[in-house]
């Protein structure tokens, strides 16, 4: 089948122009949509990184001296591990190597701060699952003498709060979300079956002189892959932007700044927006197509 | 060229439109195909390029068998069959010029090739000089010549025309007609529905004559009627 890009383009750009607001409509609705869906990866990006360190139901902390004697470090391991099945549900060592890896995601948006601190400046630690979070200060009482150990510190109710808030936040977000992805899929079937309306004759004309079915059938399908794309494009330069704008108004170097996303992570829910907006505008015109054109 | 088989198709299992039907045309043959309204003349034309299949009887277009044909394939028979319609069915936004490349752009023809073939065509057709105009700065006549060109541009080895005449005068009508009649000398394998008794009448070509679905005559140099 020769259908050349060029072809393609001309049909899908007169498309998109003639059925204009149609098209702004649908390509409105994807990106509002992927705005919000962007919105809640970024957050929740932001939140786990902050809360590195309480992962998997971590309550406690155990840091010893960097300098402390391996023996020191044995001592403790093993008195945990007799407590294992009792106060202790789980626990893991983490190394200063792993401290530092933790270190770098947790400020990743200060490189200065970064460079000022090595690996062996960092304490290794053992982080504690207890059997009974309420009687966790109990146990870690036990190891706050000990020595070696430079600290024990317990996950704070406000990093539990916010664990749960953008929880509760990020559903609320993806449920809207989905809704809106649905519109947006409607809106696209309906432009392509305006298209496809307003081309009838055309594509009477080019069946009968035997074009064949995808020569008919792919302009229109370009079109609805072009609106979520441009919805989707649209979304992602609104969550970059968005998160810029929270980024300056925190400020650098406040505590407050290892909440805001990575660039890293904004790219990747960019890529991630761009691709359900192709998805998006893929089935709506797949679906038009398949509905309203009888090739 | 084109042949059916004890064909029989029925719209909505009570309307007949054809009867078992049998007809057989050579290559090179012209042929008016007449009858009253109704009488399945439509049909015959519309089962010929796969619009309508039969529910009985087999169909063969260019030595292939159509009821055989898988549905990817059905635009490739319609490449080898021009159309001609009583109502031109142009479309009102593109020129002359257009309207004839169209049919060749959409069936992937490269641009030189269109460049080439469309002014020539339309010298064939007698609109040299009006490829710029749009169809409804035309006459009748004219948009239906831009049909016949539209239709014979990639020179199809049949040419079915659906009243072609039938809303024009009957001077604009004798010019048609001898476009037809040129094209048909060409070796294209032509097939005409028509109601135009004068027409037929003059030409004395083969006429197959159908009633109510049947074939009632088939008669070569024949005229439109008795009655």
């Amino acid at each position: 089948m020769a259908l050349s890009l060029e072809y393609v383009a001309k049909e899908t750009s007169n498309n998109l122009r003639r059925n204009f607001l149609m098209t702004t409509g649908a390509i409105l609705c994807v990106f509002v949509s992927l705005t919000i869906v962007g919105i809640a990866l970024v957050l929740k990006a932001g939140v786990s990184r902050a809360s590195v360190q309480w992962r998997h139901g971590v309550d406690m902390s155990i840091f010893m001296d960097p300098t402390a004697p391996p023996q020191e470090t044995t001592a403790v391991r093993t008195q945990l591990q007799g407590e294992v099945g009792t106060d202790v549900r789980s626990f893991f060592y983490c190394t200063q190597a792993c401290a530092y890896s933790e270190f770098k995601t947790m400020f990743a948006n200060s490189p200065e701060f970064q460079e000022s601190v090595s690996e062996s400046d960092l304490p290794p630690s053992f982080r504690v699952v207890p059997t009974h979070p309420q009687l966790i200060e109990q146990v870690g009482d036990k190891y706050s003498n000990q020595p070696g150990v430079k600290s024990v510190v317990y996950a704070k109710d406000a990093i539990k709060g916010l664990l749960t808030v953008t929880h509760y936040a990020q559903v609320a977000c993806v449920s809207l979300a989905v809704i809106l992805l649905i519109l947006a899929v409607m809106l696209i079937v309906n432009t392509i079956r305006m298209a496809i309306f307003s081309r009838r004759r055309e594509v009477a004309v080019m069946k009968l002189v035997g074009a064949t079915n995808w020569f008919i059938r792919i302009p229109f399908m370009v079109e609805g892959m072009v609106q979520g794309l441009l919805g989707a494009i649209a979304a992602s330069i609104a969550v970059y932007l968005l998160r810029n704008v929270v980024y300056s108004l925190v400020g650098r170097n406040n505590i407050l700044n290892n909440l805001v996303a990575s660039t890293h992570d904004v790219i990747g829910t960019g890529i991630a927006i761009l691709v359900v907006g192709v998805v998006v505008g893929a089935a709506g015109s797949a679906a038009a197509v398949s509905r309203f054109l009888d090739v | 060229m084109i042949r059916l088989d004890n064909v029989t198709k029925s719209y909505k299992n009570t309307t007949v439109a054809l009867r078992d039907c049998t007809v057989d045309i050579a290559k090179g043959e012209f042929v008016f195909l007449v009858g009253p309204s109704g009488s399945g003349k439509s049909t015959f034309l519309r089962l010929l390029t796969k619009e309508e299949s039969p529910e009985s009887g087999h169909i063969w277009v260019a030595g292939k068998d159509i009821n055989e044909l898988s549905p990817w394939k059905v635009p490739f028979l319609r490449r080898n069959i021009g159309c001609v319609f009583q109502d031109f069915k142009l479309l009102p936004n593109k020129s002359v010029y257009e309207n004839v490349a169209f049919a060749l752009e959409v069936i992937g023809v490269t641009r030189a090739v269109v460049r080439n073939q469309v002014p020539q065509m339309l010298d064939l057709v007698g609109l040299g000089k009006k490829m710029d105009n749009l169809p409804h700065e035309l006459s009748g006549g004219e948009q239906q010549r831009v049909c016949i060109a539209r239709a014979f541009v990639n020179r199809p080895l049949i040419l079915l025309a659906d009243e072609p005449t039938g809303n024009l005068d009957p001077s604009t009508s004798e010019g048609i007609m001898r476009l037809l009649h040129r094209i048909n000398r060409t070796g294209t394998t032509v097939v005409m529905a028509t109601h135009d008794r004068g027409i037929v009448d003059r030409m004395r070509q083969r006429v197959i004559e159908l009633d109510r679905g049947t074939v009632v005559r088939d008669q070569d140099r024949g005229v439109y009627g008795y009655g």
